[in-house]
């Protein structure tokens, strides 16, 4: 399963933010996207997942159309964890998660293993909202989990988690790599990015952008460039913390 | 057989078959279709608060029927008129603020709201110019009141027709109560069943507020409270409403006629004064 984005331009307004970029999504990798606030990241989540349509150009998906395919065949391939907002829902975690598998009818999906993976199966039976943010993060992975899909595009999925919720999700993502599935996550940590990604793209924000391997994009110039002049200090071995 | 029944069994048969029986079917009907309209307004705009009149339904009905009766026109007209002034406030609401819908259902409330008041201000006006004699009806018909409804048969099958609907839809709707762009992500079309969600809770209404004025207070608190009480799955939400509904207003209507008897009260007070300490009730459990 492959996702292609060929010649897709992006823009707000009058605003270029992603000028003619091709993307080839490979089965088995973990890409990440980096890019200062409001430079598209989760505008170019939604075109790679069939959702907007680019101003310019066209997101193919095995070689076809993805806004020719109906929603629902779309969404037994590609899955979204977008950010936040959960206002409108009022029944419980368990009912939340298994939502995530209506692409796939109404047969019943045991939901035990989920619960596990991402330790909710205290939580199973309270009301979503009565949850931490952290917790309801867990819960919005285990919902996009159950949709099982091949590709999953993933907007800032570390936010609110813990460290140990960070691991999961990471040995989570390996693992679906692993497994011939495709990850794309939109981070603001630089170390993650280069521990745990296959390849980086960065979205400057005024139409360019840069696809390439950690460690050929992760250098103190090339994150200065991106986010700004000082921002590498923020990643610098400092004297005055001492590491543990 | 019939010519051996006393006389004032006769006439109790007669009350029963030709008064109470329609009225008390026409009430369980409008409370059926009140709270399922609520139901799928609250799914519609992602909010336990939304309720059937949000988009300025009752409003225009209510400016249309009282315009009616200002100018002396019998029930049925007025019932003509209520329907157009429900069809006309959808149609503003939808035309000034359904444009993003896919995506944000904001510009849509605050056109309905906006109508609501404006409604609001032009039925204050035709009140204080109409003639004083007339003021009791107009006032019956803001509050809601069932003692015109006239054919029980239509709002059941209405209602009937309103519930299968609804519940074909109930797996969309319970995927619709997340984000839109989650919702569309797993492959709900959310524009096109937004705008189903508000036909269909628009034509619940506008029936019922034609039929009975606008009654109140039954589709906010039956659907608020239901979920509060732990039904989120649309597949029983939404036939709950249209029972708890009903019957809630079947025994409004009881009250209503009989508290101060022989004198009636418009039924939607009653509504409200049962509905208001129940909800305060549910709002105290956490």
């Amino acid at each position: 399963m492959s996702l292609v984005a060929h010649r897709v331009t992006l823009q707000a307004g009058p605003r270029m933010l992603v000028d003619t970029l091709d993307l080839a999504l490979e089965p088995g990798e973990v890409l990440g996207i980096l890019g200062p606030n409001g430079a598209g990241k989760s505008t170019l989540i939604s075109m790679l997942a069939g959702l907007a349509v680019p101003a310019c150009g066209q997101i193919m998906l095995d070689n076809q159309p993805l806004a020719a395919l109906p929603p629902l065949t779309r969404a037994q391939h590609i899955g979204v964890l977008p950010q936040g907002d959960e206002g409108g829902f009022f029944g419980s975690v368990a009912d939340f998660v298994a939502l995530g598998h209506y692409p796939f009818g109404v047969a019943a999906l045991d939901l035990a293993p989920l619960f596990a993976a991402w330790e909710l199966a205290d939580l199973a039976h309270r009301p979503l909202d009565s949850l931490s943010g952290g917790e309801r993060q867990r819960a919005r992975l285990a919902q996009l989990t159950a949709q099982q899909p091949r590709i999953a595009l993933l907007d800032e999925p570390l936010t609110h988690l813990d460290p140990a919720h960070q691991a999961r999700l990471l040995a989570w993502a390996r693992n679906e790599a692993d497994a011939g599935h495709s990850v794309v996550l939109t981070l603001h940590d630089p170390n993650w990015a280069a521990g745990h990604c296959d390849r980086l793209l960065f979205l400057y924000g005024d139409g360019r952008w840069q696809l390439g391997p950690p460690a050929a994009l992760l250098t103190p110039a090339s994150l200065e460039a991106l986010y700004g002049t000082g921002t590498a200090a923020l990643w610098r071995k400092s004297d005055r913390v001492q590491p543990v | 057989m019939a010519g051996a029944l006393p006389a004032d069994h006769e006439l109790a048969m007669q009350i029963l078959t030709e008064l109470r029986g329609p009225r008390v079917a026409a009430a369980f009907a409008c409370g059926g279709l009140l709270a399922l309209a609520g139901a799928l307004m609250q799914t519609l705009f992602r909010n336990p608060l939304a309720e059937p009149y949000l988009l300025g339904v009752s409003g225009g009905a209510g400016l249309l029927a009282l315009l009616g009766m200002a100018a002396g026109l019998a029930w049925p007209w007025v019932s003509v008129l209520a329907f157009a002034g429900s069809l006309l406030a959808l149609a503003l609401a939808a035309a000034l603020g359904g444009r993003l819908l896919a995506r944000d259902h904001t510009p849509l409330l605050l056109a309905g709201v906006m109508l609501a008041a404006g409604f609001g201000a032009l039925i204050a006006l035709v009140l204080s110019v109409a003639p004083i004699e007339r003021l009791p009806g107009m006032l019956f018909f803001l509050m809601g009141d069932l003692a015109w409804t006239s054919n029980p048969f239509m709002l059941w099958a209405a209602l009937l027709l309103a519930t299968v609907t609804a519940l074909g839809l109930s797996g969309r709707l319970d995927v619709l109560q997340l984000s839109p762009l989650k919702a569309a992500s797993l492959g709900v079309a959310v524009a096109p069943t937004r705008w189903m969600l508000f036909t269909l809770a628009g034509a619940c209404t506008a029936l019922v507020v034609a039929q009975a004025g606008s009654i109140g207070f039954v589709g906010l608190m039956v659907p608020h409270a239901l979920r509060k009480t732990g039904f989120s799955g649309h597949r029983v939400l939404l036939p709950a409403c249209a029972l708890a509904g009903g019957s809630l207003l079947v025994l409004a209507d009881a009250l209503a006629r009989t508290v101060i008897a022989p004198r009636e009260l418009p039924v939607g007070v009653l509504t409200a004064l049962l509905g208001v300490p129940m909800m305060l009730w549910l709002l105290r459990k956490p």
